[in-house]
Parts: structure tokens; C-alpha cells; sequence
């Protein structure tokens, strides 16, 4: 099925739950609310002639440079092995209290990536059997990928900048 | 008992830590730890244009540095909408591919390694020296060679690299069959592999699995053929798929690859077409040095394109390839400027990290070295 | 005039710390090679054989985190054989290895493993800082990478390159053999031991 059709199946079964379509390129793209996600889930997971059984990646993406309301947003990339075709979920989540409902019940594959998001920017994820720190050190404070986050807090230690250099010089304590 | 596999091990292929409880000799559960290799490439990447996030894609699967790129490039090709030329198609197809040879290898070498069989390291390490040559004849890079480039390729094929291309196929069928030879029908590598780390197929799909590993399992999915890029449509390859789901399988799905690897790079060099080896579009690559002395445009573009970088469309796109571990993608996130929003690898490693845990349970000690081997994990994908 | 009785200041500031730093750098060195002198030639001679055994028997502990790790593999495979100077054996345990090559990235979770792992080699031992990650920081200057090694082990030679070569990483060992035969029999190699 195209893009456009799986959209069309979908917007027709599921009325009230997709928010917004689109079609980025030829990709078949899907808005969808937090608490309704699992519901829309289930029926792509369930559908003959959909049958999504292959969720490929959740991604987290902070919008707030771009100043976009809500400020966060979770991307669920979905295949379908027998039919051959794709879909992308995007789910817009609030600013305070971050939380999106899990997807591991359906496709267990979801857990490290939704374990993920937990780490990196701070989402609850509703369901989830281990909402620790994933890759972060286990006492790290802060979500690293969230765009309020800094780089570095270090300077670059070398520089052919003249005047940059001459900062560093004037900083530099003396050895004795 | 509580067995620490810790982040310092000889098998672990890398940083990896699982800490296994056990009762005697068998393994009860496994719980993975991860992020021992976090380099917060994503987050670096926010901060640079986009030709300059290539190098970085490179040290993610740092087995398959060109997958990376090509992963990379087409995303952003994507956005920009732009097309290829078939010349630098090819060259991409031929690149990827002696990764996916070199990126076995080292697999294989390793991987024999564990279990026990010491020959089979040596042997591998010997061709992947002939493709690393190749590699550093092309881009002057043995391993990170940053040479898909957005827009097409860096640097066009030259004379001593397609003669060394020529060279490694006539040479490599026969290594394959040697290392056929040491293990396949080995009575010790049959007992340590066979029925051991079994996924099924519904399982395989459930936890997210992808590549070498899922067709093992039986699944027939290969993006090269069901979602074709750069060309892959007009070679003719077949994807072998093995019913088992075990570690046995997971190794002569590998060694068909390479075979089939090898036969892709023939029938792409045979054919090899003639034209630009990157798009003429100066907005996106560099106009050819010659034109810079005559032409006002070229150098007006040639300075944007090195003090500005390209700048892409706003949206987003993923655009899945095939690499030597699963699929690997980039998702890229754009909002109009020269520097990327949000770079998102998917990781196939990441992915197949609980998966590999489930197949732990219930085997021996023994074996989990065997199964971390044959899932064939990077780290620096997995914690990027 | 304010301005350039600053920078007169600063020049003046800057003589007198190097005027220092030679005066402590040759104090130092003179006290480590003194103790050659006071030594017999017996003593001399034993420190330059025990320096040449620990030279050609320099066993690595697998460190390998990162890219950098494929190329030290590179380095003991058959085409530059890292056995012909000795170093083929690489010993999985720390207890049993004496040169520690820090081949790749190290992240903010993995340093205090990597000073673990250097407590538990047995003295004497050697650090090899291998790439420009383990060097520097290398390519990533952010929030989780430690910005060079030798912010928590000290390290004897540093090899650059991204990955280095295995004829790069030859040459590093190289130069640490060189490193511990000029050490040998003085006070340097006796601190090692300390």
C-alpha cells in the first residue's frame, strides 16, 4: 500500500484519534495524542491488511529552539514484514510533566528505545517495567539531549585564535 | 550466584557489561548495562554543518563507516531532493559492500576467536588487510574514510583501485571456502553453535531484530531488496535466509553474505557507468577545481559551500539501508539552517540488545560467549 | 600607558615562571641521574638487563573500548606483527599484564573502570595512550567524554591519529622500549617499582 492509502485506512478507521496527516516525500506520517496512541497502536499492530508487526525505532525530538507548542515529541517508526510498507507515528507531548504511554506490550522491541527517552530527555513513560537510566551513569543529573542542555561546560583547550589565546595566558595561574 | 561479565572482557566486542545470575553453570537471567561507550554523538551533531557531521557518522558502527555515510547522505539527499548520479550510485554500492565484506570478517575473526578457533582470526585479519588497502587507496583512510559524501562521492575511482577491486574478486571466493572449510563441518563448532541462543520467528519480530540475525530466524527481509536505494534494484543478488534462529545459522547466513557481497561488487564494477561521480548541482557539492579559475559562479559557490555548508529544507525523513548488522538509519530532523536539529541514529546493535538477553536464559556459561558473538554488536552504535 | 605597562607586566610574569620551571625541571633531572652516579657499575649494568627483559616482554592488557581497538587487533595480527617485539600475549587479566594500551574513547561511565583496571596491574607498568580520543578527547568535545587519559592515569607515550595505523601504534611501542632502556638502572625505573 502507498503512503496515501494507509493514511486514508487509517484516518477512516480511526476518525477522532489522528490529529493531523502528512506526507513528507512520499512517507506516510501520522499525529497522534499521547493517550490515544495505544489504541492506534493496537489497531495498526492488529489490522489484516496493515499488519505493522515490526516497530523499527523510537526517536525523542526537542522543539525548543523551533518554539513549537507542545515543546517535545516522540517518533515511532513502524514496518509491516509481510506487506512491505511504513508508517511514522508522531506524538506530541506537554513540556510539564513529560509522559507518553509505552508501546512494550504490544512490540517488546520498544523497551530500550523508550528506556531511552526516560534517559536522554526526561520523559515518564507510562507501563514501562524499568524507567532507569539507560546509558547516563546511574547518578548523572540532567537529560542530555534536551536542547536546554549544554554541549560542554569545558573550553577548547588549543587555538590558533590569537585572541582567544591570550584569555587562556592571562588565566593561567603561575606555576610557583 | 551473581556473575559480573563486566565492561573489561576479552569476548564482550567492546564495552558491554552483563551481569548474569546463575544457578551452577546456568544462566537464569541476563541483564545487560550498556553506556560505557556514550560519546553523545547526537548531541555534538546539533552543533555542525552537515558536511561536517559525516566524519562523525563514521566512528558510530565503526565497522562500516561508508554504511553510516550512505545512511547519512540519503536522509539528507531526501530532504533536499536531489538526485544521484549513477556513477557515484555505483561507487557507493561498490564501497558499502567491501564494508559489509571487511565488517564480516572481523565478525568472523572474532567471533571463532571466542569460541576457540584461533586460526580463523588470523586468516580473516589478512583479507580484511586488502580491503583496508583499498580503502586507503581511495579516500587515503584505512578505516573511517568519510567518502560518501552528500551529493555523491568524494573522490573519483581511480586506476590502482578498480585494479585492486579486480584483484580481491578473483581472490576472495577461495578464502571464503577456507573458512568454510575450518568451521562449517567442524563436529566442535557444530556442538558449541547448533540449538544454542534459538529465536523464533515471531520472536525475532517482536524484539525488534534485524539483519543477518532475523533471517537467520527465517524472516525474508533484506532492505536491499525491499525498499532498494542507490542503485540496488539493478543487481541481481540473492539474501539467504536459514530456518533455525540459532547461532549456527546466524554464521552461514553471514557466509552466504560475503559470497553474495562479492558477487554484487563484480556486477557492479563489470557495469560500471561513465559520468559524474557527484551531482553537477553546486548548491549541494563542489564545482571541479579547474572551473574555479574561470568561473564567477563556481567560486562564488565553491566558498559558500566551505564557509556555510548546504543548507536543507526544513522537515524530516529516515531513510533505512541494509548494514552489515541490520538497519541502520538516520532520522533527521531539519529546520532550514546549514547545522542539522536533531540526528537520531537507529541502531541495529541497540535494538537487538534485549532480544539477545532473552536468548541468554537457560543456556550455559559457556554459551553466552558464543551468543554476544553471533548477534555481532558494536558498541559504538549502541551507546553512540 | 596603562596598556603597555600591562603588557610589560605580563611579559615580566611570563620570563620569570619559565625562569622557575627550568630551574625545578633541572633540579629534578639532576636528582634522577645522580643516583646513577652513586651506584656501582654492577648495580648500573643489572638495571640495563632487567630494562632490556622488561622491554622485549611487554604483555598488553586488552583495553580495546573503542575503533581504535580494531586497529591494535590490526597491530597483533600477521601483517605487522606485534609478536616479533614481544607483545603478542594479550593478557585478558590485569594481574598478569604489565602495558596498558587505552585504545579508544573513554566516556565519563568508563573512567573510574579504567582506573580500576590500572590498580589492579602489578607494578611495573606502562600506559599507552592510543588514538586521538584516549590522547585528547579527541573528535568529541562534549559532556561525556574525558578529555584525554591522562586526566586519570598517567600515560608514557601518546600515539595520534584517528584510528593510528598499526605501523603508527609499532612505532609507539617503539619508542616506549626506547622510553624504558633510557630509564633503566636510573631512579626513574626504581619510582616505577616504588
Amino acid at each position: 500500500m502507498t503512503g496515501e492509502e494507509i493514511i486514508a485506512k487509517v484516518k477512516a478507521s480511526l476518525p477522532d484519534a489522528i490529529q493531523d496527516t502528512a506526507l513528507p516525500q512520499g512517507d506516510a506520517v501520522i499525529f497522534v495524542a499521547p493517550d490515544c496512541l495505544q489504541k492506534v497502536a493496537a489497531f495498526l499492530k492488529d489490522d489484516p491488511s496493515l499488519k505493522f508487526d515490526y516497530l523499527s525505532d523510537v526517536s525523542g525530538v526537542d522543539y525548543l529552539i523551533e518554539e513549537r507548542e507542545p515543546r517535545f515529541e516522540a517518533v515511532y517508526l513502524l514496518y509491516s514484514i509481510d506487506h512491505s510498507h511504513c508508517i511514522r507515528i508522531r506524538v506530541g507531548i506537554e513540556e510539564e510533566n513529560p509522559s507518553v504511554p509505552t508501546l512494550s506490550e504490544l512490540w517488546k522491541g520498544a523497551l530500550y528505545p523508550e528506556q531511552e527517552l526516560f534517559d536522554m530527555f526526561g520523559f515518564h513513560i507510562e507501563g514501562h517495567p524499568k524507567m532507569e537510566r539507560l546509558i547516563m551513569p546511574k547518578d548523572w543529573v540532567g537529560h542530555p539531549l534536551r536542547k536546554d542542555y549544554p554541549l560542554t561546560t569545558e573550553a577548547v583547550t588549543f587555538s590558533y585564535n590569537r585572541d582567544f589565546k591570550s584569555e587562556l595566558v592571562k588565566s593561567k595561574p603561575p606555576t610557583r | 550466584m551473581t556473575l559480573n561479565m563486566g565492561p573489561q572482557h576479552p569476548s564482550t566486542h567492546g564495552v558491554f557489561r552483563v551481569i548474569l545470575e546463575m544457578d551452577g553453570e546456568v544462566v537464569e537471567t541476563a541483564e545487560p548495562e550498556i553506556g560505557y561507550l556514550h560519546t553523545g554523538i547526537e548531541k555534538n551533531s546539533e552543533n555542525k554543518r552537515y558536511v561536517h557531521v559525516i566524519p562523525m557518522t563514521d566512528r558510530l558502527d565503526y565497522l562500516n563507516p561508508p554504511g553510516n555515510n550512505l545512511a547519512f547522505c540519503l536522509a539528507t539527499e531526501k530532504l533536499l531532493d536531489i538526485d544521484i548520479p549513477e556513477r557515484a550510485q555505483a561507487l557507493r554500492v561498490i564501497m558499502c559492500e567491501l564494508a559489509r565484506i571487511a565488517s564480516h570478517l572481523v565478525w568472523l575473526g572474532t567471533h571463532a576467536l571466542d569460541i576457540g578457533a584461533m586460526t580463523v582470526f588470523l586468516y580473516c585479519w589478512r583479507e580484511r588487510e586488502m580491503v583496508l588497502d583499498l580503502n586507503e587507496e581511495i579516500s587515503g583512510v584505512r578505516m573511517m574514510t568519510s567518502y560518501i559524501r552528500i551529493g555523491g562521492v568524494a573522490k573519483d575511482a581511480t586506476r590502482p583501485w578498480l585494479d585492486g577491486i579486480y584483484d580481491f574478486i578473483d581472490y576472495f571466493p577461495a578464502k571464503v571456502d577456507e573458512y568454510e572449510l575450518l568451521l562449517t563441518k567442524n563436529p566442535i563448532w557444530m556442538d558449541r553453535t547448533q540449538g544454542i541462543g534459538v529465536l523464533s520467528r515471531e520472536e525475532a519480530i517482536n524484539w525488534s531484530l534485524s539483519g543477518p540475525a532475523l533471517r537467520a530466524s527465517g524472516v525474508n527481509w533484506d532492505i536491499r531488496k525491499s525498499r532498494p536505494y542507490s542503485g540496488y534494484e539493478k543487481y541481481g543478488f540473492d539474501v539467504p535466509v536459514y530456518k533455525g534462529g540459532d547461532i549456527y545459522d546466524r554464521y552461514r547466513v553471514r557466509i552466504e553474505e560475503m559470497r553474495q557481497s562479492r558477487e554484487i561488487i563484480n556486477q557492479a564494477i563489470q557495469r560500471l557507468p561513465t559520468g559524474d561521480y557527484k551531482t553537477p548541482d553546486n548548491k549541494v557539492s563542489l564545482p571541479p577545481r579547474e572551473t574555479l579559475h574561470t568561473s564567477m559562479e563556481a567560486l562564488i559557490h565553491h566558498f559558500k559551500l566551505v564557509s556555510e555548508g548546504i543548507s536543507v529544507p526544513k522537515g524530516e525523513t529516515y531513510v533505512p539501508i541494509e548494514g552489515p548488522r541490520g538497519e541502520v538509519g538516520f532520522y533527521i530532523v531539519s529546520d532550514g539552517t546549514n547545522v542539522p536539529y536533531r540526528v537520531k541514529l537507529r541502531a541495529p546493535s541497540f535494538m537487538a540488545i534485549p532480544g539477545m538477553c532473552q536468548m541468554m536464559t537457560g543456556c550455559y556459561i559457556a554459551d553466552v560467549v558464543g551468543i554476544i558473538g553471533s548477534i555481532d554488536i558494536v558498541m559504538g552504535e549502541v551507546d553512540r | 600607558m596603562g596598556l603597555i605597562e600591562e603588557a610589560a607586566e605580563r611579559v615580566g610574569d611570563e620570563v620569570n615562571n619559565l625562569k622557575l620551571n627550568v630551574q625545578d625541571a633541572v633540579e629534578a633531572m639532576a636528582h634522577e641521574y645522580a643516583g646513577s652516579l652513586y651506584d656501582s657499575i654492577l648495580t648500573t649494568k643489572l638495571g640495563k638487563v632487567v630494562g632490556w627483559a622488561q622491554k622485549n616482554a611487554l604483555w598488553p592488557a586488552t583495553f580495546g573500548l573503542a575503533c581504535c581497538a580494531i586497529e591494535m587487533m590490526a597491530m597483533a595480527n600477521s601483517r605487522w606483527d606485534a609478536a616479533r617485539f614481544g607483545a603478542e600475549v594479550f593478557r585478558a587479566s590485569p594481574r598478569q599484564a604489565d602495558l596498558m594500551i587505552v585504545s579508544g574513547r573513554v566516556s565519563q561511565k568508563m573512567a573510574p573502570i579504567l582506573k580500576q583496571i590500572y590498580d589492579q596491574m602489578p607494578e611495573p607498568k606502562w600506559v599507552m595512550s592510543m588514538g586521538a580520543c584516549a590522547s585528547c578527547g579527541g573528535v568529541f568535545n562534549n559532556y561525556s567524554i574525558v578529555q584525554g587519559v591522562d586526566r586519570v592515569v598517567p600515560v608514557d607515550v601518546y600515539v595520534p591519529g584517528c584510528p593510528p595505523g598499526p605501523e603508527a601504534l609499532l612505532y609507539g611501542l617503539i619508542k616506549l622500549q626506547e622510553k624504558i632502556m633510557a630509564e633503566a638502572g636510573t631512579e626513574k625505573a626504581k619510582k616505577r617499582v616504588a
